[in-house]
């Protein structure tokens, strides 16, 4: 009896599931990539995909993008003041801004709103077996609604941290101009002074890749939920605790590699 | 509905394509990435960690970017940049370049400074001559040794006020000492009189001052013989061969009053005839009789003169000679 227990699994149970789960995923982006670059092509899904995870998200990442330029700039001030460099706050607020925090906090906030939704709502139809209906009705439900969806993150993302940042630094600004009265165009010419192109393209290619993981990991804990309702939250919560930690693995990859770049 | 939706969607990515273009453009911009540029170059010992990308400054302005770092020589450093074609006018061939830095603890920057007008514009790959300023490193090893000495000179400080303060030497006694203090009270009332005679002295010797001044003035004026005789180099070639002259005849009188010496002494000794005239009384009486004699046969040889002339003999010539 013990004997046949031991030949169940490989190493044991834990590590069986993981690399189980890890070779799914891998599948799970091969098909990805597959049915992204086959016919036919979803457009209006992924246009309505874009329009719930994008459009649906500014409000809540504007409002955050401001927040987080405005209390930054008042937490870093005491530290500048007292060297008596106080100036330096539009250069120091941009490159924490673009280097970091917009991608960064953006991921994080929809890694939360869309991932969640995401795992939640596929999860739900798989167990109602709504994909398994539309399969049956000739309707590929891996293209209709993984791909779109994971396109969606992939390309709304960086136009969201684009927003952030823009909020974030007329957050940064106000707080600056009420305080050290700096004028808009010293403003600008100070915190443009410090960031290179690299430091804007290695956020937008932050954001894609945030992007990307949030559909990937909403998409395939939703698409393989199971055990009815219970399995619909524990793939919501999942989601969003997956992306964030992959989130953060990769931003420490990427810092890595875009910092040896520069 | 669905169409309503795509127009949002849409009209969202715009506006992030928006915000990217601004971002690219303002940022272009500020780099000067879409500004035509021409290279020149310098060649430093150290560059002091100064990157690629770098700002070039000329009088303070941003004109270019460091474009390209690499070694040159042995140890020395190419430094590429990039300057913008309107400053072009403004940097001449014989402008410096340094390293230096934007502010006390900024970036490392390059410097252009100088240049003359007499000097042609910089051109394309031209080679500005450098200077190598102080890094901080050297400030640091100016302020260390700084610091040292004024550790010093604090220490030799801290032993003198402890030595004071043990009552030891000049100053503890000048400090503690009452009698001393009050001696130097007295000290310092004579030197308030002292001072006081010396005023009066001082305002003496601007009387002084003051005659000596008018008379240096006359001095100076023109047709005074004193100014003549400052000024006037023959008349002193004249007083020179005068003062000659009165020389020898000093010398002369002094041989002469040498032989009237000699001769006084004579004449009062009584072996020659002048000393016998004056000294000897027989000789005074003797000549006194001859004189008297020499009279008396000058009046009686007068008579026989007078009647030769009446001779008959005589009588003729006499005549004749009237």
């Amino acid at each position: 009896m013990e004997k046949k227990s031991l030949n169940k699994f490989l190493i044991s149970k834990k590590f069986d599931t993981f690399f189980n789960e890890l070779t799914n995923v891998f599948r799970f982006l091969g098909l990805y990539f597959k049915e992204t670059f086959t016919s036919p092509f979803e457009w209006k899904e992924t246009v309505n995909q874009c329009f719930n995870v994008g459009y649906k998200s500014l409000s809540l990442v504007t409002l955050t993008g401001f927040i987080i330029g405005i209390v930054f700039t008042k937490q870093s001030r005491p530290s500048l003041s007292t060297f008596g460099a106080s100036s330096w706050l539009p250069s120091l607020i941009s490159i924490a801004i673009v280097r970091a925090l917009a991608p960064l906090v953006t991921s994080l906030i929809a890694a939360g709103k869309v991932g969640s939704n995401i795992g939640a709502e596929l999860g739900s139809m798989k167990v109602t077996e709504q994909i398994d209906a539309m399969e049956v009705s000739a309707t590929n439900p891996f293209k209709f609604l993984v791909v779109t969806r994971i396109t969606a993150t992939t390309l709304m993302m960086p136009i969201l941290v684009l927003y952030t940042g823009l909020m974030g630094m007329l957050g940064a600004f106000i707080n600056i101009h009420q305080n050290e009265l700096t004028s808009f165009t010293a403003f600008i010419k100070n915190a443009f002074s410090t960031i290179s192109f690299l430091d804007i393209y290695s956020s937008l290619f932050k954001a894609l890749c945030y992007g990307f993981t949030i559909g990937v990991a909403g998409c395939y804990q939703g698409y393989t939920a199971q055990n009815g309702t219970q399995g619909v939250g524990k793939a919501a919560n999942a989601t969003v605790v997956i992306a964030m930690f992959l989130i953060f693995i990769e931003e420490m990859l990427i810092v890595q590699v875009v910092n040896a770049i520069r | 509905m669905k169409n309503k939706r795509t127009v949002i969607v849409g009209i969202f990515i715009f506006i992030g394509l928006i915000i990217f273009a601004i971002t690219i453009l303002t940022l272009g911009g500020q780099k000067k990435t879409f500004v035509k540029s021409f290279p020149i170059h310098a060649i430093f010992n150290d560059v002091n960690g100064l990157l690629d990308g770098g700002n070039v400054w000329f009088s303070g302005v941003k004109v270019g970017t460091v474009k390209k770092i690499a070694f040159h020589g042995d140890s020395d450093v190419e430094v590429t940049m990039n300057i913008d074609l309107n400053a072009e006018s403004h940097i001449h061939k014989d402008a410096k370049a340094k390293i230096g830095s934007d502010g006390l603890i900024g970036n490392k920057i390059v410097i252009i400074y100088g240049g003359t007008l007499a000097s042609p514009q910089v051109k394309k790959n031209d080679f500005l001559a450098v200077e190598n300023g102080l890094s901080t490193d050297d400030m640091m090893a100016t302020l260390q040794a700084n610091n040292k000495n004024l550790m010093e000179i604090t220490t030799d400080f801290k032993n003198i006020s402890r030595k004071i303060d043990s009552g030891k030497g000049i100053l503890a006694t000048l400090l503690n000492d009452p009698a001393l203090s009050s001696k130097i009270q007295v000290s310092a009332t004579d030197l308030q009189a002292t001072l006081a005679n010396l005023k009066t002295v001082s305002e003496s010797s601007k009387e002084v001052l003051g005659n000596l001044q008018a008379f240096s003035g006359k001095m100076n004026t023109k047709g005074n013989s004193i100014n003549d005789l400052a000024t006037d180099t023959l008349m002193y070639q004249k007083i020179k061969l005068t003062i000659n002259q009165l020389n020898v005849a000093s010398g002369s009188l002094n041989k002469l009053t040498e032989n009237l010496q000699m001769a006084s002494e004579k004449f009062n000794q009584k072996n020659n005839t002048v000393g016998l005239l004056l000294n000897d009384a027989s000789t005074a009486k003797s000549m006194e009789a001859t004189l008297k004699n020499l009279e008396s046969g000058s009046k009686k040889l007068d008579q026989d003169l007078e009647a030769l002339q009446h001779n008959i003999f005589f009588r003729g010539f006499f005549k004749k000679k009237k």
